[in-house]
């Protein structure tokens, strides 16, 4: 499997011709942008001066305010819409070919609502749930899916007026695992620790309701990034065994992130917590911004690399 | 007289919960235990089936082979204490290893394919009963913290319970020997 700086050479190197294109697009793109965003701002300003004469409570300024800015946010949709369809062809399509020529790329779709429920890595109730950049296919024996997923919950407040609350928003990825187990097992982030100390913090881990047995794991470096619950303590151990908790452990230490991970139903799933849609072209800094571009590279690697990394593909006696 | 009942209230409570968390963590100990006897039973069924099939082969080992023939019979005896299935699992663990080891030396069995079904199946099961020591040993450390730190520990003393011994986990299992590894060199 190629590197991450490989992958940042072919960036650079093959993609070059179609990435200066894109650049042209982008620059004109922005401006026509910041032009449209200019004049939808002037015109509504100048409604709320004129409606604002008269409202005495503020509800009209506020209402034109709303409407100005959703009408500049569907605007944007619209006109990045085509410079978004062409960098995912022109790029992001390439880069997954180059590190597996197995891999299948839509775009548009995502992974599905049941499949990530039924990974019980958030047992939140979901509300709204999309995605984009769907990646499927089989990299030597191990059946790898993943895209972007942003997982939310509403809310009402008394006057009815409903807000939107992130589950969970970043990279989904699905693979076959090489053991079999038939319980579930659940890592997750250790924030409670984290926050509230080891006694307050182990009490609270200890009581979560919704989970399943609080496992306590026999490294203390795993124990302290992550906190495990499992339907068996023996299983548990047997998925965790000590060389992959280092690898889970690296992994983390790769992504930088808050990672989920769960074993259920034969696979392992793993939630990379980016806080932002992935893969989407950038409008405001270059396209052949180093940092972009590795940002692009990075991620795939990671993601289709997981099944390097914690050895998914190492033929186990049992699951043969 | 209602303070007093209150504080009376507060230590029955507290009574009645540390308790129920010693019964909780004896009947942990207990209850994993139960699943490493199962697993440790999963491996010893395997060895009959191992030794007729490698002692045609194996002259050398001669004695190897009945000591493993002899700890199972021993372990497979009823009413043996849980300290004495954790030592003979330590004895048959590092016998079975020489065993395999030993494989090595004979191409014949190398390339048998029962042998070599046995040698999955035996590493597969090695998986599960270094997987059931670890998870019997945190439920062992539970209880004895609990037994041995206040204000538990009283209580404890009490009702007579005693520390419990954990498995030995070599240094070689911390280190998670990749046992294919071991096959193949």
């Amino acid at each position: 499997m190629k590197s991450t700086s490989e992958l940042t050479d072919f960036y650079y190197n093959e993609l070059y011709p179609d990435l200066q294109e894109l650049e042209k697009e982008r620059k004109a793109l922005r401006s026509k942008v910041i032009g449209v965003f200019g004049f939808i701002t002037l015109i509504t300003l100048g409604i709320i001066y004129m409606v604002g004469e008269g409202d005495g409570d503020g509800d009209g300024v506020f209402f034109v305010g709303a409407l100005g800015f959703a009408i500049a946010g569907f605007a944007y949709k619209l006109m990045i819409k085509d410079y978004t369809f062409e960098f995912k062809e022109k790029i992001i399509r390439p880069l997954i070919k180059a590190i597996d020529d197995n891999l299948k790329y839509s775009p548009t779709l995502h992974i599905p609502q049941h499949l990530f429920t039924a990974s019980r890595l958030f047992t939140k109730d979901i509300d709204r749930f999309s995605g984009n950049d769907l990646v499927r296919g089989d990299i030597g024996d191990v059946n790898l899916s993943f895209s972007d997923i942003h997982a939310e919950y509403e809310t009402r407040d008394s006057k009815g007026k409903s807000s939107w609350h992130t589950i969970f928003r970043g990279l989904f990825i699905a693979a076959d695992f090489n053991k079999h187990f038939k319980g579930s097992t659940v890592i997750l982030p250790d924030s409670a620790e984290k926050t509230f100390g080891s006694l307050i913090g182990g009490w609270l881990q200890k009581n979560n309701i919704g989970r399943n047995d609080l496992v306590k794991m026999d490294n203390p470096e795993f124990e302290k990034a992550f906190v495990v619950y499992g339907s068996d303590q023996i299983e548990a151990r047997y998925i965790l065994t000590h060389s992959m908790m280092k690898r889970l452990l690296d992994y983390k230490e790769r992504t930088q992130q808050d990672i989920y991970i769960s074993f259920i139903n034969t696979k392992i799933h793993l939630g990379i917590y980016y806080d932002k849609d992935l893969f989407e072209p950038t409008l405001f800094t270059s396209l052949l911004d180093y940092k972009q571009a590795i940002s692009y590279t990075q991620t795939l690697q990671l993601s289709i690399g997981i099944v390097e990394e914690l050895k998914l593909n190492e033929k186990l006696w049992s699951k043969v | 007289m209602s303070t007093s009942l209150i504080v009376f209230g507060v230590v029955v409570l507290a009574l009645v919960l540390m308790y129920n968390s010693l019964i909780g963590k004896k009947n942990q100990v207990e209850n994993i235990f139960a699943s490493v006897d199962t697993i440790l039973k999963k491996r010893y069924d395997l060895i009959p089936n191992l030794v007729s099939s490698v002692q045609t082969y194996m002259t050398h080992e001669k004695e190897l082979l009945s000591k493993v023939t002899e700890l199972r019979s021993q372990a497979t005896k009823p009413n043996i204490s849980d300290e004495q299935k954790i030592k003979l699992d330590a004895q048959m663990t590092s016998a079975l290893g020489s065993i395999m080891i030993a494989v090595e030396a004979y191409p014949d069995l190398k390339a048998n394919e029962n042998v070599m079904h046995l040698q999955r199946t035996l590493a597969e099961v090695e998986a599960q009963i270094s997987a059931a020591r670890r998870a019997y040993n945190q439920a062992v450390t539970d209880y004895n913290n609990a037994i041995e730190m206040l204000p538990t520990n009283f209580m404890a003393s009490m009702m007579h319970y005693q520390r419990k011994e954990v498995f030995e986990i070599s240094e070689g299992e911390r280190q998670n020997v990749d046992i294919k590894v071991l096959f193949n060199s």
